[in-house]
């Protein structure tokens, strides 16, 4: 059997030990855990820029957008202006007070006896319609006739207005006689105030009962047939 | 088999290698990994933000059209509203059109002043003006006077008579002296 001697073993035992160097070892692996990292890196850094895409998108079609949805909440301040500014004057111009046919009603309530001198009406800051009316009323009976006026002109005022007042502020006899269709007459001088709101009267109710009672006797008279 | 024992070297080179590594991974996790989170997390928010401001913007936007559409009769009537006033201060244009207007319906002489002018208190009416005249009619026939106020009532809406006083003249009878206070609701312009 041939001996076998290893004259190198100092130098085979040398290299081993290189081959075991901690140091080496530990960049090795250093080196392995540092490409993981780089990698693990370069694949949030992948993933970060396509965030980024998504925002420069996102950002893009905000410039667009926000431009428009200034403009549109601008527009929309205006037109809540506009409507509101619409109705208040609509309300205004609904509930303002007509003086015409206030004066139609007072010219047809007045008789060929009677002549007004004077007419003075204001609204008030209620909205209430208060009117002062002035004039001579020739009859035999002067108060009487200046009495129906009044009465008159509250009939007519109630029929368009409501809460309706006409008093007399002032009923006086005058020594002078006046020229009535060429016969002297007594005549009487009187003040007539009105008070009124300009809001019509709010319709009566009508029974209930009627409109069902009309159907029923609409009802039995073919069967009555 | 006994684990073999390190030397003094290897054991400094050991030493050296876990302070590499801890160096690595603090670097990596304070100057590289860190910031790129951040900024991700940063970016993920003002996305979602976005998003969500552009969504709200697309209804509002759509709430607009709608609006639009159903404030046109309102925008239409506010337009006709604010024609009626004319161009220029009122006290230059509104006397000779009383004048003019009266004039058509045979009541002449008639003469109007600016009384007072005012804001109103109705925030909604922050665009327009609250004037009182005071309209003069020297002498007028009474059935005249009724259907030129009904023509003045009917065609002028933003005007209306705060106080009508109507005097018989003693020396015509037939006539009536006439003092009209007039609010008209003007658009500032």
């Amino acid at each position: 059997m041939a001996l076998q001697l290893n004259l190198l073993h100092e130098e085979f035992k040398e290299e081993r030990q290189r081959k075991r160097d901690p140091l080496k070892l530990g960049l090795i692996a250093l080196g392995c855990f540092g490409v993981i990292l780089f990698l693990y890196y370069a694949w949030n850094a992948y993933g970060t820029m396509q965030i980024r895409s998504q925002l420069n998108v996102a950002q893009a079609e905000w410039a667009k957008v926000e431009p428009q949805v200034t403009a549109a909440q601008n527009r929309a301040a205006e037109l809540h202006q506009i409507i509101d500014s619409t109705k208040v004057l609509d309300a205004r111009i609904e509930n303002r007070f007509y003086w015409a046919p206030f004066l139609s009603i007072i010219s047809q309530s007045v008789a060929p006896n009677i002549q007004l001198t004077s007419l003075d009406g204001t609204i008030t800051d209620s909205g209430v319609i208060s009117v002062s009316l002035e004039g001579l009323a020739a009859a035999r009976e002067p108060r009487a006739a200046a009495e129906e006026l009044r009465q008159l002109l509250s009939e007519q005022l109630e029929k368009h207005y409501s809460e309706v007042k006409v008093t007399f502020k002032n009923l006086e006899d005058l020594d002078t006689l006046l020229n009535l269709a060429g016969v002297p007459t007594a005549s009487a001088r009187f003040v007539v105030n009105m008070i009124f709101n300009p809001k019509p009267a709010a319709p009566s109710k009508k029974p209930e009962s009627t409109k069902e009672n009309q159907g029923k006797e609409a009802k039995e008279k073919p069967a009555a047939k | 088999m006994k684990p073999k024992k390190l030397n003094k070297d290897q054991i400094q080179k050991i030493f050296l290698s876990t302070l590499g590594f801890i160096a690595l991974i603090y670097c990596y996790f304070t100057f590289f990994l860190g910031p790129l989170n951040k900024s991700r997390v940063t970016m993920i928010q003002t996305i979602g933000d976005l998003q969500t401001k552009t969504a709200s913007s697309k209804t509002e936007l759509r709430k607009t059209a709608n609006l639009e559409q159903q404030a046109k009769e309102a925008t239409g009537r506010y337009e006709a509203l604010q024609k009626t006033t004319q161009d220029g201060a009122p006290i230059a244009w509104f006397p000779p059109k009383m004048r003019a207007f009266f004039g058509d319906r045979r009541i002449d002489k008639v003469s109007a002043r600016l009384e007072s002018s005012s804001d109103f208190k109705e925030p909604e009416l922050s665009d327009w003006v609250k004037d009182i005249w005071a309209i003069e009619v020297p002498e007028s026939d009474y059935s005249a006077l009724g259907r030129a106020i009904a023509d003045l009532e009917n065609t002028e809406p933003l005007l209306s008579f705060q106080r009508v006083v109507i005097h018989a003249v003693p020396e015509q009878p037939q006539y009536q002296q006439v003092s009209l206070d007039a609010e008209t609701v003007l658009f500032k312009k």
